[in-house]
């Protein structure tokens, strides 16, 4: 694969935003009261559906050293057919799909704002959404620059 | 339409970083010569893929105070085919459509990145990139909140 022009690199100042943006969200996790976990397992199914590899290894292993099991996180990829996955963690796998999905179908529907507005409190919705869209932000940088997959140790 | 939680209120540190990336992204592309309404046409084109009524509407608006034509917005669904688009303007929105429909294709292809790259430069070509991305993250939010339209437009 060749290399491209890495976007984030050529303007510190942007890029210095999407980190902030990054960590007011992440900060605003805790206080939500959300599971990291969960936060994980959205970032990663996110990262499925752009094909982010780059941003699907980190988070994977992130998820990993927070104590993700490995079937859970092979599942991902096909967890609506899977039972390992709880209600909370259902609703906003699908909210990440519709939002990460919206140039294919211009809506989030209102069957999927009503089952994760009813599983979570307002702020955690908030959270959610915010963090959604931020790892879109990534896996757009990420993906369009070819960032490479380090190396496994 | 129903309404929805907003997201800017209930996070308003996040809000602000996306509004200065926003803000340093219209410098970047100032500094790198390209001209404003060319950001413009990328900024509707993706909330038009993405569905954001609010921020097509709103950038539609900007764009036509920057002396748009009302010609070149209402073709620019239909670009490919319209004669009214300069090179770098089709690099752009070559660019803006592929890193728009990611969830669709997982790539932005060879083809689409030596175009843009060809026709502009370094820095414009990176200005590009962080305009779509953001107003990406606009549209997220604006379409999964149903923002609603500002009040002039009703």
């Amino acid at each position: 694969m060749s290399t491209r022009i890495g976007i984030g690199a050529v303007l510190p100042d942007l890029q210095k935003q999407q980190v902030a943006l990054s960590a007011s969200a992440r900060k605003a996790v805790a206080g939500a009261g959300l599971d990291p976990l969960l936060l994980e397992l959205v970032k990663n199914r996110v990262s499925q559906l752009n094909g982010c590899a780059f941003c699907l290894d980190m988070h994977v292993r992130e998820a990993r050293r927070l104590g993700e099991t490995e079937r859970r996180v092979y599942l991902l990829s096909a967890w609506r057919e899977a039972p390992d996955f709880s209600e909370q963690e259902r609703a906003a796998l699908a909210l990440a799909e519709a939002m990460t999905n919206l140039s294919q179908t211009q809506d989030v529907p209102d069957d999927v704002y009503d089952e994760a507005t009813r599983v979570f409190t307002e702020e955690q919705f908030a959270v959610l959404a915010w963090a959604i869209t931020i790892m879109n932000g990534f896996n757009r940088l990420n993906v369009t620059s070819r960032t490479p997959v380090p190396d496994p140790k | 339409m129903t309404e929805r939680i907003r997201f800017g209120p209930a996070l308003p540190e996040a809000y602000r970083h996306l509004a200065a990336a926003q803000r340093a992204m219209e410098k970047a592309a100032a500094d790198a010569g390209l001209d404003p309404r060319l950001i413009e046409l990328v900024k509707i084109r993706a909330s038009q893929l993405n569905g954001c009524t609010y921020c097509v509407y709103v950038h539609s608006r900007d764009a036509r105070e920057l002396g748009e034509s009302e010609r070149r917005l209402y073709l620019l669904a239909a670009w490919r085919e319209a004669p009214d688009y300069t090179e770098q303007e089709r690099a752009a929105l070559v660019l803006a459509e592929a890193m728009t429909k990611l969830s669709q294709t997982q790539e932005v292809p060879d083809g689409v990145y030596q175009e843009a790259t060809k026709v502009l430069t370094e820095p414009q070509y990176v200005a590009v990139a962080w305009a779509v991305t953001v107003i990406n993250a606009f549209n997220r939010l604006g379409v999964t909140s149903h923002t609603p339209l500002p009040a002039e437009a009703e």
